[in-house]
């Protein structure tokens, strides 16, 4: 066996799956405080990278200048969705809810499409372009720099949750939603920025992605490959998304690569089957006891 | 105006068709669908047989999801191992399609069978991933399995015979899809007047409230999983006899996300809402295209955002009936329907 | 944003109005004999909309030119169509409905699916002969589609032509390495088995090959297996645009020197639009001319010359536009043959006109005569990127396989 290819394509996998974490967190911080699966999540992403494109190739602004704007508008975008269509569907089952967003992705893809039009796009370069060796290794720069940017992001996520008041009330409203309310804490605020956040995390994850992948209004069939991180990892937990993220990354790349480019989904399908089978709430999730 | 009907046994209660009025409306509408073929040209026989197609499938997943409250998005990989059943076997047999049709459903309705396992141990949207989960592998197999499926190249097939007549013609398609939606559609009904599908209403309300009365609920949620990928395989086999081709392409997962479109906007739960909501959503294209043509010599632009605006009208429904209207078209027919009965006094 | 919205409207709107065709473009003529009904189902919208808008105004300025030039031996020519989004089922409602109220002779199918899928009806039918946007290896299977033609090479076809070229470039008579790319749908698989069988005929080692998910994926891993076995050329098929983009960047990155080509629907204008310098030295097979090159002839142009006049802010016509003509071109060359052979137009005896065309002179839309084989044209030529000029050069003799 040559190592030498497997530490790259691993390399390679794992770097991928950086980003998959990035994009299952954004993720989780919305499934925890608010209870709903974001169909839409993909299509979040593909919108924000279509933000990225207009900015710095339709205005020709620096690419430093459309990014934050780019995840900004992401964000944005996320909120405005928790506003006007998630929340009067509050208390309703949560198939439901599902379906707003199923129907929210088709609409995301509709508006791109009439905007942008169909054709594939590709991004303005804007990551450097000299190879990165990592010992003998080789690394695709885009996918280096892509990675140590969303790693940086996923830090100060991780950071901000952990001490910022804002990060304790979404934690709290993600325990006890009732206790939370009854401490003074604005629960529906909380709602609204847990989609904001996620939002924001899935959108620079999305430039990301497209930087290295290209564009269309297709993109959003990433979807598919994050929600097999975050159940494979557990809907409400961060550790989970960050863990099963890497691992699903690298596993895609792996069974590409060796098998054929036909067995990436099978192969991570597998892995979800599997622990939809022995562990139904993910390697690190809650299991939730229900009460009649 | 009409009186209430006062009902004197649990049998008319029961019935299907409660008054005389319905009676007479439900044989002529028989009437009509008898007479159509006979009237209509090629496009709009074409488009009959298409929602007669989505009419059975739409049905299967509203016993499924609208009525058992399991969601799934499988059931364009069911309807593709319909499909492909039928092409399979009229390939390498002389069944005639009753057979081929019955065997489509059987075996969809194992293979749902399959998928529908992990509800025991898993529920609500871990499921619906479980069904993904199958697509995705459906897909493959379909893709990769080329002795049997043809590969990426699919398969073709000769048209669906019988007793020596062949239905070449979409004409003759018709009289295959159309009785067999009927029928489809009053078997479901009849489902729903027995236990089982009081116990599927029962599950869809509170599962485990369902399990303290005494249904076994992965008994009943197989049930209900076998009988949907059942309607499905009949509706895929339906739809390789049709389009006399099937490709792994020909089932992708938007079209798992199409019906369950249909039983959304048409209305959970509610038979006449999942023929509704078939009927309109596969309509939809059409009606937009016509649309679209009577606006093209003021804005010379309109084809190009066709598409565009299918998605978003797509989106739309689902978004605006989930939040303005969950109970779907068949509430709107029912509202229409008491305007008129009520007529002229009001509520 | 604003400013692609408007760029644009301003292209379709520039392409020879939409709606002017919509009506269909039979002039008052001097002859009252009736006229011929080209039929489509277009793509103007969904993913393969790129194409089809030009496709679209191919077949709209060809229909005006033929008319201009007095129709089909006398007989006014109409164009008739309907979007389809790319939509199988949608495609043909579009035919039924067309079928349905005019007597269709040819037809235009926008994908592989639909041209299979209503392959029974049409063989049933037997009224009308069937071309399109497919150049898929199934359809130029006469027994199966006996009414179906691929106006080109198909993808096997294509395939055979650059390996042909490939052959050819050698260094101290080594035959080079080759490797494919495609992606894992039915188009992307379409030329593999033959290519393969075919290179190995030729003798050229296929050292690797790659399958991807069409579109936007990230493809390192496979750029990390071909580092390993450098191939000379790396052949993809199955793409638009992304992931060819990705290979190109990162393996000229890693400072191998391989050669990129692709099939005609990834050999257009849209690789240099998009990947600007990157795109140089990119190879593609293009069965015409393309509409900017340095190429002349009678109908080349008269299709310059009508495309100019339709629309003179277009500029370049894509390789779509071409493609609408040239099936157009066929279509009217086959009604010809089987109207001056004294026969009807069943599409049976157009089928067997169209097999008769041989040396068949396209007026410089194609380099050299070709000859119909199998229903299609096994005629090409490999043009390169100069990205500088932004258009494509030739680098090859055409190629006719027999």
């Amino acid at each position: 066996m040559d190592w030498l290819f497997f530490g790259e394509i691993s390399l390679a996998g794992l770097a991928m799956g950086g980003l998959y974490a990035l994009i299952g967190l954004g993720f989780v911080i919305i499934y925890k405080a608010t209870r709903v699966i974001n169909f839409a999540i993909g299509e979040i992403m593909m919108f924000a990278a279509y933000l990225f494109l207009a900015f710095a190739g339709g205005m020709e602004m620096s690419p430093w200048v459309a990014l934050p704007l780019a995840v900004l508008g992401g964000s944005v975008l996320g909120g405005v969705i928790e506003k006007v269509m998630i929340r009067p569907m509050l208390g309703e089952s949560s198939i439901s809810v599902v379906m707003v967003t199923i129907g929210i992705a088709s609409i995301l893809v509709g508006v791109v499409e009439m905007i942008w039009g169909a054709d594939p796009q590709l991004l303005p370069g804007f990551l450097p372009r000299k190879p990165v060796f990592i010992g003998e290794m080789y690394l695709a720069p885009k996918i280096a720099y892509g990675f140590l940017i969303g790693a940086a992001m996923l830090i100060v996520y991780l950071l901000y949750f952990r001490f910022s008041r804002g990060g304790v009330a979404l934690r709290a409203t993600a325990s006890d939603q009732a206790a939370a309310y009854s401490m003074g804490i604005n629960v529906r605020r909380v709602f609204n920025l847990a989609w904001v956040f996620g939002s924001l995390a899935a959108s620079l994850a999305g430039v990301l992605v497209a930087a290295t992948g290209g564009l269309s209004p297709q993109f959003g069939a990433i979807g598919l490959s994050v929600l097999v991180v975050v159940i494979v990892g557990g809907l409400d937990s961060i550790v989970g998304a960050l863990i099963a993220g890497v691992f699903i990354g690298w596993l895609e790349t792996v069974a590409g690569a060796y098998l054929g480019g036909e067995y990436r989904m099978p192969a991570t399908f597998a892995v979800l089957a599997v622990i939809l089978v022995f562990r139904p709430y993910g390697l690190f999730g809650t299991h939730e006891i229900e009460r009649v | 105006m009409r009186i209430g009907d006062a009902k004197q046994s649990y049998e008319a209660d029961e019935a299907i068709l409660t008054s005389s009025t319905q009676k007479i409306w439900f044989a002529l509408f028989l009437l009509a669908l008898l007479l159509f073929p006979f009237m209509a040209d090629a496009y709009l026989l074409y488009l009959s047989c298409l929602v007669g197609i989505a009419v059975i499938s739409t049905t299967g997943l509203n016993i499924l999801t609208g009525f058992t409250g399991l969601i799934s998005l499988g059931q364009a990989g069911f309807m593709g191992v319909g499909g492909y059943t039928v092409a399979w076997l009229s390939a390498n047999t002389e069944l005639p399609f009753p057979v081929t049709l019955l065997l489509a459903g059987l075996l969809a309705a194992a293979v749902g069978i399959l998928v529908g396992l992990p509800s025991l141990r898993v529920k609500g949207l871990y499921l619906a991933i479980a069904t993904l989960a199958a697509s995705v592998f459906l897909h493959f197999i379909f893709a990769e399995w080329e002795s049997v499926t043809g590969g990426m190249g699919g398969l073709s097939l000769e048209p669906a015979h019988l007793f020596g007549l062949t239905f070449q013609s979409d004409f003759g398609m018709y009289f295959i899809i159309v009785p067999l939606a009927v029928l489809m559609v009053l078997a479901a009904r009849n489902v729903f007047r027995t236990r089982i599908g009081r116990a599927f209403i029962a599950i869809r309300d509170r599962d485990i409230s369902a399990e303290i009365l005494g249904i076994n609920l992965l008994h009943y949620k197989l049930m209900s999983f076998a009988l949907s990928s059942f309607y499905a395989g009949v509706a895929g086999g339906l739809f390789a006899y049709f389009f006399r081709v099937v490709t792994p392409e020909s089932f992708p997962l938007s079209m798992s996300i199409f019906y369950l479109a249909a039983v959304i906007v048409g209305g959970m739960g509610n038979l006449l809402g999942g023929i509704l909501g078939a009927a309109f959503m596969t309509l939809i294209p059409e009606i937009l295209k016509l649309l679209t043509t009577a606006l093209t010599p003021f804005y010379p632009n309109a084809p190009i955002f066709m598409s565009p605006m299918l998605e978003i009208i797509f989106g739309g429904l689902i978004v605006g009936f989930l939040i303005f209207e969950p109970h779907g078209l068949a509430e709107i027919w029912h509202r229409i329907r008491r305007f008129f009965s009520l007529w002229p006094f009001k509520n | 944003m604003f400013k692609s919205i408007l760029s644009k409207v301003r292209r379709f709107a520039g392409i020879s109005t939409i709606a002017a065709s919509l009506v269909a473009a039979a002039p008052a003529m001097a002859q009252d004999k009736d006229s011929i009904v080209f039929g489509g189902s277009i793509p103007l919208s969904g993913v393969f909309a790129f194409a089809g808008v030009h496709i679209h105004a191919g077949l709209t300025d060809y229909t005006s030119w033929i008319n201009s030039e007095g129709g089909i031996n006398g007989h006014p020519v109409k164009y008739v169509m309907e979007d389809t989004g790319y939509e199988v089922d949608r495609s043909v409602a579009a035919f039924k409905k067309i079928t349905g109220s005019n007597t269709v002779p040819v037809y235009y199918g926008d994908s592989t699916g639909f041209m299979k899928t209503i392959a029974s009806e049409l063989n049933s039918r037997g009224t009308t002969l069937m071309s399109g946007a497919s150049f898929a290896t199934a359809l130029t299977d006469n027994e199966q589609y006996p009414y179906q033609f691929v106006p080109g090479p198909n993808y096997s076809q294509m395939f055979g032509i650059i390996l042909e070229y490939i052959a050819t470039q050698g260094k101290d008579g080594e035959k080079p390495t080759v490797a494919f790319v495609y992606s894992d749908t039915e188009f992307g698989k379409d030329p593999i088995e033959n290519g393969k069988a075919k290179a190995a005929e030729m003798g050229i080692e296929v050292v690797e090959e790659i399958v991807t998910k069409p579109g936007s994926v990230d493809v390192s891993a496979e750029i990390l297996k071909l580092r390993r076995v450098r191939p000379d050329f790396v052949v993809f098929h199955g793409y638009v645009l992304s992931p060819i983009n990705e290979f190109m960047v990162q393996m000229r990155q890693m400072g191998l020197d391989t050669q990129f080509m692709g099939t005609f629907w990834s050999s257009d204008k849209l690789i240099i639009n998009k990947m600007g310098a990157d795109a140089d030295g990119y190879m593609g097979v293009m069965p015409y001319n393309y509409y900017d090159s340095a190429e002349g002839g009678p109908m080349l142009d008269a299709l310059r010359a009508t495309a100019e006049k339709s629309d003179p802010d277009a500029g370049y016509r894509p390789t779509g536009y071409m493609q609408g003509w040239f099936n157009a071109m066929v279509w009217t060359e086959v009604i010809k043959r089987t109207m001056d052979a004294g026969k009807e137009l069943t599409a049976e005896n157009m089928a067997e006109s169209l097999a008769s065309i041989k040396d068949w002179d396209t007026g410089g839309i194609i380099g050299i005569p070709v000859t119909v084989q199998d229903m299609s044209f096994p005629v090409g030529r490999i043009w390169r990127v100069n990205a500088k000029e932004a258009r494509y050069e030739p680098v090859s003799d055409w190629i006719h396989l027999d």
